[in-house]
């Protein structure tokens, strides 16, 4: 097969509409860029979405959670080995995804006899000032997106992407402290995964809608903020209890 | 991706071919610096740990403003006394395979298992210490939660990773003879023990021990108020780790030795 081209594309094809057929019910995860730092949410059915990698570095994730976790200790390995190696100054996001994760992502989904990873991923590095702070965003084929500050999103369809990147530049202010930023960012994870219209304006302060505080009851939604500033090394602090009621 | 042993961080490092404690044998080995006289002692709110700042080679000094008290990870802190060539990278491995394992199993390395990871670094560097030319023999402070309350422990190891839990107090390094006898004095005899007192006290406290320490051994830096350089005091409570700052220090003497 791998000899005839056409076949091989048709094959990759194939491959591309089973992947995002499987990762098509996925949660939408995001990450945005505040003066306080930068948080990453998710929200599951029990296994978990967000997590640290290394000191200011973290990620937010959807997708079969298997992959989510090979993913995790792939990232996590190599930002200790460069850290110990190196220095932990020396762990960045960008060489993680550009110089680890993206070519093994790629070789995975060209490589048709191997498992391709079903997983998209935000990946977060939080900086002296939001204007600083890289986003990265991870796609299962290996291709990556890198922008300083703003507001990041993974969901399953491109179009719900657009939407709620757009409506989150627009409503979603940076100075909002992070627990009050998690809770407009569980609108647009209403409207994405429900189907209902991203409200015009958000109030300040932000409540959450009865129907969705009584469908966040049986999940579990986590946030976590990278500190921008802080004594400890790690600042990585995730935001509990959540966020209903 | 890390194939042996879930959150071990050497096994990482072997896959990879890091042997970070690694050495070859040599009996021409160079005049050793030596990081000398470090303690700990419970006080009233948690545990003190202290370091003079000298490091010598032989009869030379060779740095009077060395940090020999490193934190670890939140919760707990090594007092290096030894070869710092060897004790510093003890450090370094102990730090970044915590974190590793933390961040790794989602979960934080029990307080026995980072008191025996320690010991294992000591016996691997077991060779050097046998040639007398890397030896480490280091105090570990950390504190354990037991329900509501926080325990803290203080452990001190031979050279070759024999770890010995230490009721009020630990001393490791060349003064530390002087330092166990007056920690051992006060504790027994004195008016104000070491564990009933405040930070402030046992800041002021651990200045005079180092003091006295000094004044028996010449590798022992001792305190010099007239100097900026003070030790280096942190502190291991309920909040975890805190450094004692410069202020502290000073307000400290304010009160009289």
């Amino acid at each position: 097969m791998t000899e005839e081209p056409f076949r091989w594309l048709e094959a990759i094809a194939n491959r591309r509409d089973y992947v995002q057929q499987q990762i098509g019910t996925g949660s939408p995860v995001f990450a945005v860029s505040l003066e306080a730092g930068i948080l990453l949410l998710g929200v599951g059915s029990g296994q978990s979405k967000v997590f640290e990698i290394f000191d200011r570095q973290a990620m937010a994730a959807l997708g079969h959670p298997a992959d989510i976790e090979r993913v995790r200790q792939m990232l996590i390995d190599a930002a200790h080995l460069e850290a110990f190696t190196r220095a932990s100054a020396d762990v960045n996001v960008r060489r993680l995804v550009s110089f680890g994760l993206s070519p093994q992502l790629k070789q995975s989904f060209e490589q048709i006899f191997q498992a391709p990873f079903m997983i998209d991923l935000l990946l977060g590095e939080v900086a002296e000032h939001p204007s600083k702070d890289v986003l990265v965003k991870v796609n299962f084929d290996g291709g990556f997106k890198i922008q300083h500050g703003g507001v990041m999103v993974a969901a399953p369809k491109p179009e719900q992407v657009t939407l709620a990147t757009d409506w989150l530049k627009a409503n979603l202010d940076q100075k909002l402290k992070p627990e009050s930023a998690a809770l407009v960012l569980l609108l647009a994870w209403n409207s994405l995964t429900s189907g209902t219209p991203l409200p015009e304006k958000s109030e300040q302060p932000v409540k959450l809608p009865d129907a969705l505080v009584e469908q966040l009851s049986d999940k579990v939604v986590e946030a976590a903020v990278l500190e921008r500033k802080g004594s400890n090394v790690a600042r990585y602090v995730p935001l509990m209890p959540l966020l209903t009621g | 991706m890390n194939t042996g042993i879930a959150g071990d961080f050497l096994g990482l490092l072997a896959q990879n071919n890091l042997r970070p404690l690694a050495a070859e044998s040599s009996t021409r080995a160079p005049e050793q610096t030596h990081a000398t006289t470090v303690f700990a002692f419970r006080f009233r709110d948690g545990v003190l740990v202290a370091g003079d700042r000298r490091a010598t080679a032989g009869n030379v000094i060779v740095a009077d403003d060395v940090n020999k008290i490193i934190e670890i990870d939140r919760h707990s802190l090594l007092a290096i006394a030894g070869v710092p060539a060897m004790a510093f990278e003890m450090a370094r491995v102990m730090q970044v395979s915590f974190a590793y394992y933390r961040r790794s199993q989602l979960q934080p390395l029990s307080q026995e298992a980072k008191v025996r990871a320690l010991a294992r670094l000591l016996r691997e560097n077991l060779p050097l210490t046998l040639q007398g030319v890397g030896v480490v023999a280091p105090v570990f402070a950390t504190v354990e939660a037991q329900g509501d309350k926080v325990v803290p422990r203080i452990y001190f190891y031979d050279p070759l990773g024999a770890q010995f839990e230490a009721v009020a107090f630990a001393a490791s390094g060349s003064g530390s003879g002087t330092v166990r006898s007056v920690l051992s004095f006060q504790e027994r005899f004195g008016e104000v023990k070491p564990s009933t007192m405040t930070l402030n006290q046992a800041i002021r406290f651990a200045h005079n021990v180092l003091t006295v320490a000094s004044e028996f051994d010449a590798a022992t830096g001792g305190v010099d108020p007239l100097r900026t350089v003070w030790p280096v005091i942190k502190v291991l409570d309920a909040n975890g780790v805190r450094d004692v700052e410069a202020a502290e220090h000073l307000d400290a003497r304010k009160e009289g030795v």
